[in-house]
């Protein structure tokens, strides 16, 4: 079962080439669905913007082309960190894609430095808080059995719409009472050792 | 405010209320450490390798260095780099437990004030230097040095590490390795040598039904402690051991044990003699006792003993019967009464119990040494640095290489190991930190931290099991200037014998030449040296060939136990006292093993002078004041901390701070005991008898808040703990 969901999760940079070359315009922006069954965590955050090494497009990369977040955020179905992708993984479509673009250049520069771009964290919880994406991806996805290409409902429970945004923005708290909240709603664990180790 | 009363119910209920909207509050308050968004760096792997994933750990075995102990550990690495610490379950040593200065290793790591680039003196004052510059002025100033004018000072060190340092002082001709460690037992080892024939004995804890420990504190600081806590563990399973620990001052293993006996400082060799007497004479003694030793115990009657000691006489006979009632047992001594002037004389009279209640072939078995002497543990004591200063003061030597220790520091002040040092030609020291011994080179060589390095690890006590233990680097080195004690000592040896070691690329490709060119480390008949030599990496332990001995049991040497005098002018004793944590001092740079609590007193960070209530009645001190603790050699003050676990005569000032440099956590903090120790020598041995010194008390007008976990020392009435009266307990866990 497991094997299904990683199967649709690999895009082939073919298919999204097709797919950006099909599209134009700005596209049309559709509501966050909740995944079923899940209360959401009540709470919103005004995040800063943050300033990035390369303004990355969220945007176009799931919504106009429809790439699933773990394609890129590779680990966070195994392990507790999601994973900003490896320079080699956005060089895997952008050797061919966009080329033409500045900000593909500029990534291109950094891979031809054998160099990964300093990135801003935007999303973080404190050393003491123990959060692993692999836990919440396993309850709300596979366990759940929804959809794999639906996970970002998943992710935007903590995330947001990132799909909307171009680089990416804190919009939740992330505080001990937004978990909290959402673990009271969907029976996740009570124990201050949980998370607290 | 008056009209508002409150009772307690209500009170607790407006807390528990309170407390609550407070928590959800709380709860959604962001913190501002590490929350700011877009503050922090996160880099993607360029190119991960397969089997990397960002969050998940990957553990590396290797070797503790904390202590001389040896004790194999495991390495959790993740993103490239070491967080977290844990025992290896292959090491007899520790079977997969560690302590909290093991644990500690990764603050020695990322310690802020470990040194990053070598230093040179240059008119007086040490500056950054190049690799290649200082390695240069090494060869210069060591090219026409040669024979016993060039030494080496170390630390404990054994394996391949040791074997370096022999090569490098035999390339001078020089025989001048001395070994220096202010907490040892070599004094143990020399009567065990003497009276068994075999100097480091296994002593098997599992096997005994009790153990009689003279001061020996090995749950805390004797020999291995992780070892002797699993050996402990078992001794308590199942049918449980009954512990005895008689000493000045209550120890970690003190405060375990089932009978806590305060014994007159100085006079614990005249207890056991007592004992010795009484087993004699109620004729529980095991085989024949000679004719000279019955001479020997004759004046040794339980009034005398109890005169001497203060160890009333029917407490003696009770203590007597234990051991008799339950056997096998096991008698230690450790470091009170191996430092005291009568030091060998009176661990003499500890071993001799251990013959006269047949523990020989029960609990004490012959020791399983590693097979290759070369490779064998030099674990030391403080007669090294002894010699060792005395030579540099008499101007003898032209040459001192310095390595994993820090002898101006650790050296008592009586030594004036920094004077001395002053008249040797050209010093050069090998460290990770600017300590105070750092600050006396001509050239320092920044060492990696323990978990960059590579090694092998010879424990000094094994537990009966020969191994080579694996000290492999469990993330790449934090600054690019430092580089490894065996890559420091090869780039030593090549400058000297370049033909000889240019196959050596580094430490590295030497160890892994040496290991698998030894008979026993790669198994027999495997064609594929390297699979074989990644296999041990990963097990990090290596069993090897042993020796083992065969007890020849001598009581010849047992002689009367020299009574402590009494001084009007100086009635007190010190007791410079080492604990699990700070250790010698060498971990007084971190903060966590600072933080942590004297396991008796609970007093954290400082210093402090522990004392009798009687004592501090007589002075009219209570816990906070500050004392003056004078002796011939120099004074020094701290706050008093008074409490029942220490004999009225004692006064015990803890070791490990009083650091002049050492990094910011260190320098400056507490003071040290060790720098107003009379000169006293053990004869026999030579080795400093650091718990003879004699000092007296004044109250300072001062007074502060001694800063310690827990406000009181009694339950007030509460109970908190059961207790049962002395006699019930006498009755049922037969202390006769
Ligand atoms: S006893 Fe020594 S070697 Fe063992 S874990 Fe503790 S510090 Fe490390």
């Amino acid at each position: 079962m497991f094997y299904k969901h990683v199967c649709k999760l690999v895009l082939p940079p073919v298919l999204m080439f097709v797919s950006l070359l099909l599209i134009s315009g700005a596209p049309a922006r559709a509501e966050l669905a909740v995944p079923p069954g899940v209360t959401p965590p009540v709470g919103t955050h005004a995040g800063e913007d943050v300033p990035q090494p390369i303004e990355f497009p969220h945007d176009i990369h799931v919504n106009i082309n429809k790439i699933n977040c773990m394609y890129c955020h590779t680990y966070a179905r195994r392990s507790k960190v999601a994973g900003i992708p490896p320079t080699s993984k956005c060089m895997g479509c952008h050797k061919m894609i966009a080329t033409d673009k500045p900000r593909i250049q500029k990534l291109t520069e950094y891979f031809t430095k054998k160099e990964s771009p300093k990135w801003k964290k935007v999303h973080d919880v404190p050393d003491f808080v123990h959060f692993s994406h692999e836990r919440h991806i396993k309850k709300f996805v596979f366990d759940a059995d929804l959809p794999v290409e639906n996970v970002e409902q998943v992710c935007g429970l903590c995330h947001g719409e990132i799909k909307a945004m171009t680089v990416a923005k804190k919009n939740k708290p992330l505080t001990m009472g937004f978990c909290r909240r959402c673990h009271e709603a969907n029976g996740g664990p009570g124990d201050c050792w949980k998370c607290h180790k | 405010m008056s009209g508002f009363k409150v009772n307690r119910r209500d009170f607790l209920r407006v807390l528990g209320w309170g407390g609550a909207s407070t928590a959800l509050v709380g709860c959604d308050m962001p913190t501002t450490v590490t929350l700011e968004e877009g503050k922090e760096d996160v880099v993607a792997y360029f190119m991960p390798e397969e089997y990397v994933i960002p969050g998940v750990g990957v553990w590396y075995a290797s070797t503790c260095t904390q202590c001389a102990a040896g004790c194999g550990i495991h390495g959790r690495v993740r993103e490239g780099r070491a967080l977290k610490l844990e025992g290896n379950p292959e090491s007899v040593i520790n079977r997969g437990k560690t302590c909290m200065m093991g644990q500690a290793g990764v603050q020695a790591h990322y310690n802020p004030d470990r040194l990053t680039q070598p230093l040179m003196r240059e008119g007086g004052a040490l500056k950054p230097a190049s690799w290649e510059v200082a390695l240069k002025k090494i060869a210069e100033k060591t090219a026409s040095a040669n024979g016993d004018r060039v030494a080496w000072l170390s630390g404990a060190v054994s394996g391949h590490q040791a074997v370096l340092i022999n090569d490098v002082l035999n390339t001078f001709g020089s025989k001048q390795h001395f070994v220096h460690e202010t907490i040892h037992a070599s004094v143990w080892q020399a009567v065990a040598r003497d009276m068994l024939g075999d100097a480091q004995p296994v002593l098997r804890m599992d096997k005994a039904k009790s153990i009689l420990s003279f001061g020996a504190d090995f749950l805390g600081t004797w020999q291995s402690p992780v070892h002797f806590a699993t050996q402990y563990a078992k001794f308590r399973s199942g049918k449980r051991g009954v512990l005895i620990q008689v000493e000045p001052k209550m120890s970690l293993t003190g405060g375990s044990a089932d009978a806590w006996v305060a014994v007159r400082p100085g006079t614990e060799g005249i207890l056991a003699l007592g004992i010795a007497q009484n087993l004699v004479k109620r004729g529980w003694a095991k085989g024949e006792v000679p004719a000279k030793l019955k001479e020997v115990l004759a004046k040794y009657e339980l009034g005398m003993v109890a005169n001497a000691t203060g160890v009333a006489g029917d407490r003696i006979q009770r203590i007597t019967a234990a051991l008799k009632d339950h056997a096998p047992s096991l008698v230690l001594a450790g470091a009170p009464v191996e430092g005291g002037e009568n030091g060998y004389d009176a661990v003499s009279a500890v071993m001799l119990l251990n013959i006269l209640l047949g523990n020989i072939g029960q609990t004490i078995e012959p020791a399983a040494q590693f097979a290759e002497a070369r490779m064998q543990a030099r674990s030391g004591g403080t007669r090294g640095a002894l010699e060792f200063s005395k030579l540099a003061a008499a101007k003898k030597l032209d040459v001192a290489f310095i390595s994993h220790a820090n002898p101006v520091y650790h050296a008592p002040g009586f030594m004036k190991m920094k004077d001395a040092m002053a008249n040797v030609g050209f010093k050069v020291v090998m460290t990770q930190f600017p300590d105070e011994t750092a600050m006396q080179a001509d050239v320092v060589l920044p060492l990696y931290s323990a978990i960059e390095d590579w090694g092998t690890h010879v424990a000094a006590y094994n537990g009966g099991v020969a191994t080579l233990s694996f000290q492999q680097p469990l993330m790449e080195p934090l600054y690019k200037d430092t580089r490894g004690f065996g890559d420091v000592a090869l780039s030593l040896l090549k400058q000297r014998k370049p033909k000889e070691y240019a196959a050596f690329n580094d430490y590295y490709a030497y160890l892994k030449a040496s290991v698998s060119n030894m008979p026993a480390a790669v198994a027999k008949g495997d064609k594929n040296k390297d699979a074989a030599w990644n296999a041990l990496l990963q097990k990090g332990v290596l069993e090897t060939k042993a020796t083992v001995g065969k007890f020849k049991v001598n009581t010849a040497t047992v002689a009367a136990v020299a009574d402590v005098s009494a001084d009007v002018q100086f009635p007190y004793r010190l007791l410079p006292s080492a604990r699990l944590g700070l250790w010698d001092g060498r971990h007084a740079n971190s903060p966590w093993l600072q933080e942590s609590p004297d396991q008796i007193s609970k007093v954290v960070w400082g210093s402090w002078v522990e004392m009798h209530p009687v004592t501090a009645a007589k002075l009219g001190v209570k816990s906070g004041d500050y004392v003056r603790v004078t002796s011939a050699q120099g004074s020094l003050e701290a706050q008093a901390y008074v409490f029942n676990g220490i004999h009225p005569e004692a006064i015990a000032v803890p070791l490990g701070q009083g650091h002049q440099e050492y990094g910011r956590y260190a320098k400056g903090l507490g003071v040290n005991p060790y720098a107003i120790l009379n000169p006293v020598i053990e004869k026999k041995t030579g080795e400093v008898a650091a718990y003879a010194t004699r000092v007296s008390v004044t109250k300072l007008d001062k007074s502060a808040r001694l800063v310690h976990m827990g406000s009181s020392d009694t339950q007030m009435g509460r109970k908190l703990v059961s207790t049962i009266p002395a006699t019930v307990y006498r009755r049922t866990e037969g202390e006769a």
